[in-house]
């Protein structure tokens, strides 16, 4: 049976996981517009930027967050003048890795959408009368829900398996930092295959469910809605 | 009064590539007429500030749209937009598609209930745009432009690819429409034209040609509308009796009779005909026995060539001029000049309204 550090585990990890892809709904939309629309020629470079979790080592990437917490550096003494606390450790540094750790998921799906939005609509809206604003809450949001939903789905899925930068930067305090992929670890390093059978396989189907529904229902609506 | 001068320019060699400059009544229908390709399009799409890479200035009535320090947006322009292909939005039905249309819009002419009447709708409201044919989908196109109570209503060939049916309802709505909203209406077909335009702009290779009445330009030999001169030119037809033993209708054009083949009895005091400038039989004497029932006497205006071996003939019936389209060695053989009077028998003629 579950134990109650694995609740506290997987309570945790839900939170994580929740917080990380509000904000990252939040932020995503303009970031996507911007780079699916800017002919800049630093554009490739923001894009870039927001790939790299894509590809690079989550090691790597927790390696430089964790000396960037670091009371030594801008943003770790930065934030310790805030708040009084430390980021290195703590849980709102696990979800400000989190959040650039899960962006390329939430951006990347809105991108594609927002490219393959056809621009015909846009100029139907503002012979309506509709400003940017109104354009977006009446025309493009509703045009690509579909892909919202998945860009949301897709970074919570991404944030509850996340298990390297977490282990670089938040460690293993439990109810604090001690996210389900780090309990899992916990119970295969002390033989509790049990345990840890029992909280993969969770995993698995909660991710299994989750990809079924995005390449499934989402992906086709999003397609309906684009070749009209 | 709308007034225009607008340049787009290549970036690299500065060369204009479309130089639209001119000014165009508010009232009724405006044809924008030309050639595929001669930039139709993109002079719309810069009155409604769709492109917004033009320069120069554009002023809609007293207010100022474009000028070198002034661009107005296409949301603040209250312009209502038809484009060639309807555009509802596909994530809505039909009535959501015309509320939103509504959203912005203060004192519309009509609301969403009558225009489903009068344009023929009311049972598709709940249809979704993927569940509609395109006639369909174009008539409540126009009913969500004109649902934005516009100031100026601009339509890119609405009519191009609709069904009969779809075509004759909208016809005469949107004639009827033009006494309340001045249109901008892009057309390829000449009959759209003299059916529902009192103002013509002629555009070709990028710029404004001419600016006039339909049947000016059309008359107008040094026009690049020339060529499409063979297919004739409109007679205004009056003091309309019907005979009912053949089914016929008796006219005057110009004081001269005229009889028109109709099916059945119309109530109506003139009617516009259409006459092809190769169905005009140019004779110097009364031919004495023939089947051709319409004859009229007229003086030649002007002698055109129009290839090595055709030549088109101005005619003049008094007030009203149409086209004869004649072999170069049939203008030498009746020995044809400037001013002289003679007979047009007219071979075909076609009622204006009945077959659009």
């Amino acid at each position: 049976m579950l134990t109650t550090l694995d609740l506290s585990a997987i309570f945790l990890t839900l939170k994580l996981a929740a917080l990380t892809t509000v904000i990252l709904l939040i932020l995503s939309p303009p970031l996507a517009w911007w780079l699916s629309r800017s002919k800049r020629f630093y554009r490739p470079f923001v894009e870039a930027l927001v790939a790299l979790p894509l590809v690079l080592p989550p090691t790597v990437l927790g390696f430089y967050l964790l000396l960037s917490f670091s009371p030594d550096s801008f943003l770790g003494s930065f934030w310790l003048s805030l708040t009084g606390g430390s980021l290195a450790f703590s849980f709102s540094g696990l979800l400000i890795a989190s959040i650039i750790y899960s962006l390329p998921f939430v951006v990347q799906p809105l991108q594609s959408a927002f490219v393959n939005l056809d621009k015909d609509y846009l100029e139907v809206a503002a012979t309506l009368g509709f400003n940017s604003a109104e354009t977006f809450y009446r025309v493009v949001f509703p045009m690509v829900l579909p892909s919202f939903i998945i860009a949301g789905a897709l970074g919570f899925a991404h944030t509850i398996g996340e298990f390297g930068v977490v282990l670089m930067i938040g460690g293993n305090i439990p109810g604090e930092t001690q996210v389900l992929s780090i309990a899992l670890f916990d119970h295969v390093e002390t033989l509790q295959y049990e345990q840890a059978h029992l909280l993969s396989f969770t995993l698995l189907a909660f991710s299994m469910t989750l990809l079924m529904l995005i390449y499934g229902v989402l992906q086709k609506r999003q397609k309906r809605l684009n070749h009209d | 009064m709308i007034k225009f001068d607008l340049i787009k320019q290549q970036t690299k060699t500065e060369q204009a590539l479309f130089h639209f400059q001119g000014e165009l009544h508010l009232k009724g229908i405006c044809a924008v007429f030309g050639d595929s390709g001669a930039g139709k399009t993109s002079f719309i799409r810069a009155l409604a500030g769709l492109d917004n890479s033009f320069s120069g200035f554009l002023d809609f009535k007293d207010k100022t749209w474009l000028s070198d320090t002034v661009f107005i947006k296409t949301a603040q322009r209250k312009i209502g937009m038809v484009f060639q292909e309807p555009r509802l939005f596909p994530h809505l039905d039909a009535l959501a598609n015309l509320q939103l249309a509504g959203k912005k819009a203060k004192n519309s002419l009509y609301n969403v209930k009558q225009l489903a009447e009068q344009l023929d709708f009311t049972d598709l409201l709940s249809k979704k745009s993927h569940q509609l044919s395109g006639g369909q989908k174009q008539r409540i196109a126009i009913a969500r432009a004109i649902l934005t109570a516009p100031d100026l209503l601009i339509m890119d060939e609405p009519l191009s690819s609709l069904d009969q049916h779809s075509r004759q309802l909208l016809l005469p709505f949107i004639k009827k429409l033009s006494r309340e909203i001045p249109i901008i209406y892009i057309t390829h077909s000449m009959q759209e034209v003299f059916y529902l335009c009192q103002q013509m702009v002629l555009i070709n290779q990028g710029t404004v040609e001419a600016i006039g009445s339909p049947q000016a330009l059309f008359l107008d030999p040094d026009l690049s509308l020339v060529k499409h001169a063979h297919s004739g030119l409109l007679l205004n037809v009056d003091s309309l009796t019907w005979d009912q033993q053949f089914s016929l209708v008796h006219g005057l054009v110009d004081g001269q009779a005229v009889v028109l083949a109709r099916d059945k009895k119309h109530n109506e005091q003139s009617l516009e005909i259409k006459v092809e400038s190769k169905d005009v039989i140019i004779a110097t004497e009364r031919l004495a026995s023939s089947s051709l029932q319409n004859c009229l006497t007229v003086k030649i205006d002007e002698i055109k060539s129009l290839s090595v071996n055709s030549v088109l003939l101005t005619l003049s019936t008094g007030r009203q001029k149409l086209l004869a389209k004649i072999t170069l060695k049939s203008l030498n053989e009746l020995n044809l000049q400037k001013n002289q009077s003679v007979f047009a028998y007219i071979k075909a003629l076609s009622i204006l309204g009945d077959s659009l």
